[in-house]
């Protein structure tokens, strides 16, 4: 049997000193560090996007540790709740202090609910400005998103295929005569002319960008389509439904379109098996290298009469502050650094792609594919955003993608998806009274240029 | 209180009562309170039956209810043959067990699993399409989940293999434990293997079946969200093709920014649910009699 040893039970003077000069240092320190902290805001950034632009997470991760002014906690999202969980942790007072924002309505409909804060209010003019946030992050005379990265949406196609069909893979089609034409000549040659990947309804939705705004004079136009000022029955405002159906009937769509995802489609295309597809920006260095530059980029050929018709489309993501931000300074601060020339250098260096910011010098893209694409679409002067970021989410979801789909996969008509999409637009009016007001608002000002 | 008083057991039932009370009672009360309200963020203002109104005047409302009552096609053919297969396991067949087992496999797997699984294998390019048409049978090739027309037949196709799993098990324990004095003196009355089924076994199952039909009748209402997101491209589509009450509920509240539209729906869902599970304790209490 053992016995446990005696504890001390002398408490002297000395012991007791040496205690107290213990513990005094002991709160000297943790003070100081405490106060150290203290004086260091903690932000909350919840962020989206590396799926689309894989390394993203990396250079985030290089730019909050480099950032001196404040602990960034980042927190990346799952894609179906970006926008909800952002909204209902707003709603709920407790919403980060920088939040990812998609483009258009997917950040405004925050605006209008109050939980986004004004950037032109917290940010450097200059700085906002050369973030290239585009037009749909403006309303009420003010801006609320920072462009953070570009996504050009070009036409995919492939210059080997075309070879093989007897076209000319330096002159793709710019009309649809032409695309028509080409089609033929890639079916005749055994190959797949057209299409992608639907399944998932994300190519409707790109189709609708490419195609609804060649019958649109203004971006304002796609809004007057859904709050009733304008009407999809009415034949230019479907005639991208008739051009669609014109495909299918003519049998220039990928047969298995209807059961392929959009990114799979697009690998057809670049592995050689489709001539033509929709495709984005982002994964133009990979697609160029895998193909040895053989992926041509394109507009889709132009149809329509409106202003917009045949002009490169550049969607753009972004960044803000929550309203309900205890720092919205330092969240500024923040992103006034992500716009810093080495911030930008080491996004490229990170994501392999190209930052929003002017001040990116992008004298390093070597690959000519890339290059291109940032010439011609990026920096291009007559370059328009990407209409669907107007769209409702009803619109979206009930007419966008379905009218897509049911016209590749169930016969729909080109009229009657116009009729489908004026039913769903009246819909969406009905279930949704207050925003309307806040549509017709920010159509003037789009309008209005 | 005394020991044998009445009141003692439901004293033993409160705590848990009470914490189910908050739980799901606090959630229920405020759907019901959301589905009067336009709810933009976490709360918004009263306008009564609107929502309600707005929802049963819609054709895609009406349309996803009209696939959830199509899913119901799938109960009688699930009892069918879960009881067929439980019938020929209660026989003791060669390797029984591990049948059992392989026949249960299905039902332990995630959903989300299975329908990733099942949605590449029957693509249009996929191994079910290229298996048919190297066996020359090209007229059943179809595009299983890319067309409008046979997309719900396929998830039904997948809801009817997966749930079966749960109808065997469930027949089987039945059989295991009926009394089995009149199994054999029918076998010794002479009875064949299907009369044996029809007349001595099946009629002491009602109850299992019952029970199984009225569960089903629930999961095909409520619980399909998972097959329907998968195989429908996360939209129930083709177009529309797959929408189902629960995806509509989904895309209300999270794509459509319209929480009392979903909360309208969600409440007209429950009281069918409710008025399922009370349509089970009728057929029983029935039975019981």
């Amino acid at each position: 049997m053992t016995t446990p040893a005696r504890l001390p039970t002398r408490f002297d003077r000395r012991r007791f000193l040496q205690g107290g000069a213990g513990l005094g240092a002991l709160g000297l320190t943790g003070g100081l560090a405490g106060r150290a902290l203290a004086q260091t805001p903690a932000l909350d950034m919840w962020w989206w996007g590396e799926q689309e632009l894989p390394g993203l997470q990396a250079y985030l991760d290089r730019a909050i540790a480099a950032f001196a002014d404040a602990q960034i906690t980042p927190m990346l999202q799952d894609t179906a709740v970006v926008i909800s969980q952002f909204q209902t942790a707003a709603a709920a007072g407790s919403p980060p202090d920088l939040q990812y924002l998609w483009n258009g309505i997917y950040h405004m409909e925050s605006v209008w609910l109050g939980y986004l804060a004004p950037l032109s209010d917290l940010m450097d003019p200059g700085v906002l400005a050369a973030s290239n946030h585009g037009p749909l992050s403006r309303f009420d005379g003010k801006t609320w998103r920072m462009g953070w990265y570009p996504l050009p949406m070009p036409w995919y196609y492939n210059k080997d295929l075309f070879d093989r069909a007897g076209l000319n893979a330096d002159a793709p089609p710019a009309t649809w005569d032409e695309l028509m034409a080409a089609c033929e000549a890639l079916k005749t040659a055994g190959v797949e002319p057209f299409g992608g990947g639907v399944q998932d309804g994300y190519w409707a939705e790109w189709y609708l960008t490419h195609a609804l705004s060649q019958n649109l004079d203004t971006v304002g136009d796609a809004v007057n389509l859904f709050i009733g000022d304008l009407d999809f029955r009415e034949p230019r405002y479907h005639q991208h439904w008739v051009k669609l159906a014109e495909l299918r009937d003519a049998g220039f769509l990928n047969k298995d379109m209807a059961s392929l995802e959009l990114y799979p489609g697009i690998d057809l295309c670049v592995n050689g098996q489709l001539g033509i597809c929709s495709s984005i920006g982002t994964r133009l260095p990979a697609d160029a290298t895998a193909t040895g530059g053989r992926i041509g980029c394109m507009t889709l050929p132009v149809f329509g009469q409106g202003a917009l018709a045949g002009r490169p489309v550049v969607d753009m993501q972004g960044l803000g502050i929550s309203a309900g931000s205890e720092a919205p300074d330092v969240a500024a601060r923040f992103l006034e650094f992500l716009n810093a020339p080495e911030q930008l250098a080491s996004f490229w260096e990170a994501t392999g792609w190209i930052p929003a910011a002017s001040g990116f010098d992008d004298s390093v893209i070597a690959d000519a594919s890339v290059k291109d694409v940032w010439t011609r679409w990026g920096k291009a002067d007559n370059r328009i955003t990407n209409i669907t970021n107007l769209m409702p989410g009803q619109f979206y979801e009930q007419a966008a993608i379905p009218t897509g789909q049911n016209i590749i996969t169930a016969g729909m008509s080109g009229e009657e998806a116009g009729d489908l999409a004026a039913r769903v637009a009246q819909e969406w009016r009905n279930f949704n009274p207050d925003l309307v007001e806040k549509y017709q608002a920010w159509a003037a000002e789009l309008s209005a240029g | 209180m005394r020991r044998n008083s009445p009141l003692l057991p439901y004293l033993f039932v409160l705590p848990m009562v009470g914490l189910l009370t908050f739980v799901f009672g606090l959630s229920l009360v405020r759907l019901v309170e959301f589905s009067f309200k336009q709810v933009r963020g976490i709360d918004g203002p009263w306008i009564g039956l609107r929502n309600y109104d707005l929802v049963l005047n819609q054709p895609l409302f009406w349309e996803a209810v009209g696939h959830n009552l199509q899913l119901f096609l799938v109960i009688p053919v699930m009892v069918v043959i879960a009881l067929a297969l439980a019938l020929l396991l209660y026989e003791r067949l060669p390797g029984w067990r591990i049948h059992r087992t392989i026949l249960f496999l299905p039902y332990i797997l995630a959903i989300p699993i299975i329908a990733v699984v099942m949605k590449q294998m029957f693509q249009f390019s996929g191994p079910v399409n290229t298996v048919l048409s190297a066996l020359s049978l090209d007229f059943l090739v179809l595009d299983w989940i890319g067309s409008a027309d046979v997309a719900l037949w396929t998830v039904m196709g997948l809801i009817l293999w997966r749930e079966t799993a749960l109808g065997v098990i469930l027949f089987l324990s039945r059989l295991m434990a009926l009394d089995e004095t009149l199994i054999e003196a029918a076998r010794l009355d002479g009875a064949k293997w299907r009369h044996r089924a029809w007349y001595v076994l099946i009629p002491q199952m009602r109850g299992v079946i019952e029970f199984f039909v009225v569960i089903s009748a629930i999961t095909l209402l409520s619980a399909v969200f998972a097959y329907v997101y998968v195989i429908g491209g996360g939209r129930g589509g083709p177009g529309t093709a797959t929408m189902v009450i629960e995806l509509y509920i989904f895309n209300a509240l999270i794509r459509t920014s319209l929480p009392g539209v979903a909360a309208a729906v969600s409440v007209m869902l429950f009281l069918v649910s409710l008025l399922l599970v009370w349509a089970l304790f009728r057929v029983r209490r029935r039975g019981a009699d």
